[in-house]
């Protein structure tokens, strides 16, 4: 059988506003060495960077200042990528090749221009797989922030894994409130805790919480977000799926925040996952001899749309 | 390059993830225009892929005609052939 496995190259986003603890978080990950032969690229928008010199302990770390990667700096981070993944492909033993780059963004970055740039490069994106959008959220000023910052909200929205931090200092009140306001913008994203980088429990809020009412910030914000599942069933058409999601995803794109889920193929097991319109080019999943529960069901989360709605919708393109 | 099409050679799209080998990777576009033949069938626009030439071939009934080369392309061609956004969610 033609099974072929991942060999790219697995690209960490860490974002997150500006002062949220993204580095003093990634410092403490690169001392436990929680992501392995690690190359580190930090991007800072502004000229006299220090959080270069405060990430002494990764043994590979590049420097992006002065830009914003996201946006100004696109050009410059394409380089760095190509020159990491060139690097990688001249050595040939597994043991000792880079496994992961750790993309430090700006505050002000938006991860989802990150994961478009690679996916529309044609070296980068077979070279490259984005593993997890991780996304800081300070505990004391998240609040304000999202109500005044669309790119508060769209980092929070793009994220797979929220790390919520300083709640410390915040009382535990005012984190419930947070996180159930988080789970509003990004239903489907995973909420911990940290202080300094090491974990913390985080209670989940207790059912009567209430989140912060969502200031609009733009016109389109009118609903609000909602999580919903698509069951593929057993034998999931790969096919009749693609065309139905490349169709929503013209049609509805700007209504769509985020999409994610693993579809048995004839080509293997492959992890789908879109920020806003950009699509990731699947990532193929080590094959098991028999499929997870949580196979064929995608996670669609936007707003403007129901779950029997997209149902509905489906069922149309399957003969 | 492609002679026929002109399209350069891109790395597949990811609608087309889901195909390994290249019999797979012929019937999956089989499918595929059998799928659009199906819903695009109010609309106007037909598709059509013989599986000789890269890309999909879109018709519509004034006899417009044109190659796209993945799916993505082609809903940017339906809208334009037939003057609106095709939303899966109206039908």
């Amino acid at each position: 059988m033609n099974k072929r496995t991942e060999n790219r190259l697995r690209l960490t986003v860490l974002g997150g506003f500006l002062g949220s603890g993204k580095t003093t978080w990634l410092r403490h990950q690169l001392h436990e060495k929680a992501f392995g032969r690690v190359h580190v690229i930090v991007n800072e928008a502004a000229e006299a960077p220090v959080d270069g010199v405060l990430l002494g302990a990764a043994d590979q770390i590049t420097l992006l200042a002065g830009v914003c990667a996201c946006c100004d700096g696109q050009q410059q981070l394409e380089t760095l990528l190509l020159g990491l993944c060139d690097d990688r492909s001249s050595i040939s033993d597994p043991t000792v090749r880079l496994e992961t780059i750790v993309l430090e963004t700006s505050g002000l970055a938006d991860p989802a221009e990150i994961l478009s740039l690679i996916q529309n490069h044609p070296i980068l994106v077979r070279q490259i797989v984005i593993a997890e959008i991780i996304v800081i959220v300070d505990a004391l000023n998240a609040v304000e922030q999202i109500q005044n910052e669309v790119l508060s909200r769209k980092q929070i929205e793009a994220a797979d894994r929220l790390i919520l931090t300083k709640t410390d200092l915040s009382t535990e009140q005012d984190t419930a409130c947070l996180g159930v306001t988080l789970r509003s913008i990004a239903p489907g994203a995973m909420q911990l805790a940290a202080s300094f980088g090491s974990p913390l429990v985080l209670r989940p809020p207790a059912q009567d919480v209430q989140g912060v009412a969502l200031v609009k910030l733009s016109d389109k914000e009118s609903d609000p977000i909602l999580a919903s599942r698509l069951d593929l069933g057993a034998k999931a058409d790969w096919t009749a799926f693609t065309v139905w999601l490349s169709a929503l995803l013209y049609a509805r794109g700007d209504q769509i925040v985020r999409i994610k889920g693993v579809v048995c193929t004839p080509a293997g097991r492959l992890l789908l996952q879109t920020v806003r319109k950009s699509v990731q080019s699947p990532e193929i999943l080590p094959d098991l001899n028999c499929p997870l529960e949580t196979d064929n069901t995608i996670a669609v989360i936007g707003r403007g749309f129901t779950q029997s709605q997209l149902a509905k919708s489906f069922a149309h393109f399957l003969a | 390059m492609c002679g026929s099409c002109g399209f350069p050679a891109a790395p597949g799209h990811w609608t087309e993830a889901g195909a390994a080998t290249p019999h797979e990777r012929l019937r999956e576009r089989f499918r595929r225009v059998q799928v659009l033949q199906k819903v695009l069938d109010q609309s106007g626009v037909t598709a059509h892929d013989g599986g000789v030439i890269p890309g999909i071939q879109v018709m519509s009934l004034s006899g417009g005609q044109t190659i796209v080369p993945d799916l993505e392309a082609l809903w940017a061609e339906v809208k334009k052939l037939s003057g609106q956004v095709f939303d899966p969610l109206d039908l």
